[in-house]
């Protein structure tokens, strides 16, 4: 049995519920014989082989794949390859046919010849009584006391039993066994051809034997024309048998079992290929069950594929975010180092007797936060400014500033904060053109500007958008800048400049210049409620409980209690803090 | 255009500008990384309103929890040509709502009541919501 047939028959045995046991005769006799359709290929040959060499090419017409090298290497060991090509199909034919077929021609022959010899048998019996009834008969017309004289009444009972077309020879015997008369020719030929009875004549004192022997040839020929008819009849079923099993199996198992095998190496190239079962699904059929399972695999199979497919897809979709990811990260990484070059020095005062501390920490590795320390002429000039935006915008708008404020300090020679703020505005609004009509930009800064001068202990805030804290004893107390801030496009409605504030200088002051990200905490609800701002109040109460701490610990504390009120919240904004105490 | 809606998102308030019943609304956050591009066509679109339709009352409410400070110019852009409106006549209404005990966008809120003349600028305190 062939590779083919063995799959079958153990998917049979296997899958199947109502196996009717192993083997292929099971097979055929479990199979349903409704409709199904044709294969569309042409049947070729009467013979039970004939459609097997063309076929192949029929199914590689309907299944034009890259031929051989590629089937090898995904197929093995081939068993549906070679099945696919239909050789082993056809050999299910043969197989079946010639297992059941010499079975059936026996049992019908030798029933044929079994009814022919209990009928030659009967018949010959009749044929016996026949004969003895007419010998018997004609004795008794011929037995009178001298018979053996009579021949003119011997001689025409004789001849009537020639009327018997059976007869062939009929003699009568005195008691000493002479020959009286005689009827027909002597027989010839073979004993098993005649039938011999005799009958004898018993009459007082005239003994004697009448023999007859009638033809069993009639008989023969009977018994011979029924044993023609029998293998005849053994023929005629054959051929009914061979054509019924192949087309029944053409078209009930061979063909759907073909469409599935095209399906199944379809399949093998990933044409996702289901078998069309036509509306005629029997859930009794094992194929149509098969058929059935198969196209329920080819879908997990094809949506699997697919899902595999979009999975590829998906991960170069994210390799190339994290290239271009990585690259825009070391881009900003390099502007960062360039942005904290440019910062002063923490340390820069520290000459001129200020200690301080600062806190810069821009959202996104760059930002719009902006601090400046330096001593010029004795004068100790603290600068923080916050640019609109964060990230690499806001980090372009620190460089403007940076560069107006060193030609406000060192070629203007400006030493008070009001006067720089205006001149910051006034730089700031040339450089971004906000200065004419449809100004493309909209951008601007918070600043807070002290000076110290240490000879006269006198401190000098002006602030535009920021505010100077002072904290002392557990008192805070806030000096405002002015509301608006600097640079944007005017609007007619600017306030008045703003004057220097002098800040009275108690020993055990900390001052603090913040921009707005340090005061914007958004904390993390609870349950229900608003997420809400730390705010001014909320930072002044955790720098108050530090008070007693050195700067640069007040600093580090306070950046870990906002961690701590934010929570899960994000940050929303650069933040920048600049603590001094001033000697 | 009668009424712009835009939802909220992590980063930007939600919008309700419904100009047919003079209802504006902004609520949420607002910390867009293009606060211009995102406030550019409110403004134009609050500006085409009052150039075009009669001088009906406009209330214009501001829920923020949390704005950065390109959109705090954003807003002041476009408070003003609603101040504008009120100096022509227009009865107009700022309705700053602030969560209570929120004193960063309460005084926020002082800061922009200071240029209003005209508009009428109410300070709302919410209670938990």
């Amino acid at each position: 049995m062939s590779g083919a047939e063995t799959t079958l028959v153990a998917i049979r045995q296997d899958d199947a519920p109502t196996g009717a046991g192993p083997g292929s005769e099971p097979l055929v006799a479990g199979l349903g014989f409704e409709e199904v359709a044709e294969p569309a290929a042409p049947r070729r040959g009467g013979s039970l082989r004939g459609a097997g060499p063309m076929r192949r090419e029929d199914l590689r017409a309907a299944a034009p794949f890259a031929e051989a090298a590629e089937t090898d290497r995904i197929m093995k060991p081939g068993a549906l390859r070679g099945a696919a090509r239909g050789r082993d199909l056809d050999s299910l034919t043969r197989t079946l046919f010639l297992r059941i077929y010499p079975v059936i021609a026996i049992v019908v022959l030798l029933t044929q010849a079994g009814i022919a010899w209990v009928n030659y048998a009967d018949q010959l019996r009749l044929y016996t009584e026949r004969a003895n009834l007419l010998a018997a008969l004609t004795a008794s017309a011929i037995d009178r006391p001298g018979w053996e004289r009579a021949a003119g009444t011997f001689g025409p009972q004789l001849q009537a039993l020639a009327r018997d077309p059976a007869f062939r020879y009929a003699a009568l015997k005195d008691g000493q066994g002479r020959i009286v008369g005689t009827a027909g020719e002597t027989p010839r030929g073979k004993p098993w051809d005649l039938v011999q009875v005799s009958a004898a004549l018993e009459s007082a004192g005239s003994p004697g034997t009448l023999a007859l022997v009638l033809s069993a040839e009639e008989l023969r020929d009977n018994a011979g024309s029924q044993a023609l008819l029998a293998l005849g009849t053994s023929v005629v079923l054959m051929l009914a048998f061979v054509a019924t099993l192949h087309l029944n199996l053409r078209r009930h198992v061979v063909a759907p079992v073909q469409r599935l095998l095209v399906a199944m190496r379809k399949v093998e190239h990933k044409h996702w290929t289901t078998v069309d079962l036509g509306g005629a699904y029997r859930p009794s059929n094992e194929i149509d069950a098969i058929s059935q399972a198969f196209n329920s695999m080819v879908e997990g199979l094809r949506s699997g594929d697919e899902a595999k497919q979009l999975l590829q897809a998906l991960e170069r979709a994210h390799a190339e975010l994290e290239t271009a990811n990585r690259q825009v990260i070391e881009s900003i990484g390099y502007a960062r180092r360039i942005q904290a070059s440019v910062l002063p020095d923490p340390a820069a005062l520290t000459p001129a007797g200020v200690d301080l501390a600062v806190l810069w920490e821009p959202l996104h590795l760059v930002g719009g936060d902006y601090y400046w320390l330096e001593e010029i002429d004795g004068l100790s000039v603290i600068v923080v400014a916050d640019c609109t935006g964060h990230g690499v915008p806001g980090a372009f708008l620190t460089l403007i500033v940076a560069t107006a404020l060193d030609r406000l300090l060192h070629e203007r020679g400006l030493r008070s904060p009001a006067a720089i703020l205006a001149g910051l505005d006034a730089m700031v609004r040339t450089q971004l053109r906000q200065d004419g009509r449809g100004a493309e930009s909209d951008d601007g800064l918070d600043c807070g500007i002290c000076v110290w001068d240490p000879g006269h202990r006198s401190l000098r805030f002006a602030g535009a958008g920021l505010s100077l804290t002072a904290i002392r004893d557990g008192a805070v107390a806030r000096v405002r800048g002015s509301r608006r801030g600097l640079g944007y496009p005017r609007t007619g409605r600017e306030a008045p400049p703003e004057a220097d504030s002098f800040v009275p200088v108690e020993p055990g002051t900390t001052f603090y210049l913040m921009t707005d990200g340090v005061t914007d905490q958004m904390g993390e609800p609870a349950p229900g409620q608003r997420p809400r701002l730390l705010g001014q109040r909320g930072v002044t109460e955790r720098l108050a409980a530090r008070a007693g701490e050195p700067l640069a610990e007040q600093v580090a504390g306070l950046e870990r209690d906002l961690a701590a009120y934010r929570g899960g919240q994000p940050r929303r904004d650069d933040m920048t803090l600049v603590a001094f105490r001033l000697g | 255009m009668s009424r712009i809606q835009i939802a909220a998102t992590e980063r930007s308030p939600l919008v309700d500008f419904d100009f047919a019943s003079g209802r504006l609304c902004l609520r949420g956050e607002s910390y867009p990384e293009d606060a211009a591009a995102f406030f550019g066509p409110l403004l134009q679109a609050l500006r085409g309103h009052l150039g075009a339709s009669e001088p009906e009352a406009i209330t214009f409410e501001v829920g923020l929890a949390y704005f950065n400070s390109s959109s705090a110019k954003a807003l002041m852009n476009l408070f003003m040509p609603l101040e504008d409106a009120a100096a022509e006549g227009r009865p107009v209404t700022i309705r700053w709502l602030y969560a209570e005990g929120d004193e960063t966008i309460a005084e926020a809120g002082e800061d922009f009541a200071a240029d209003f003349d005209h508009a009428r600028f109410e300070l709302v305190a919410e209670g938990h919501a």
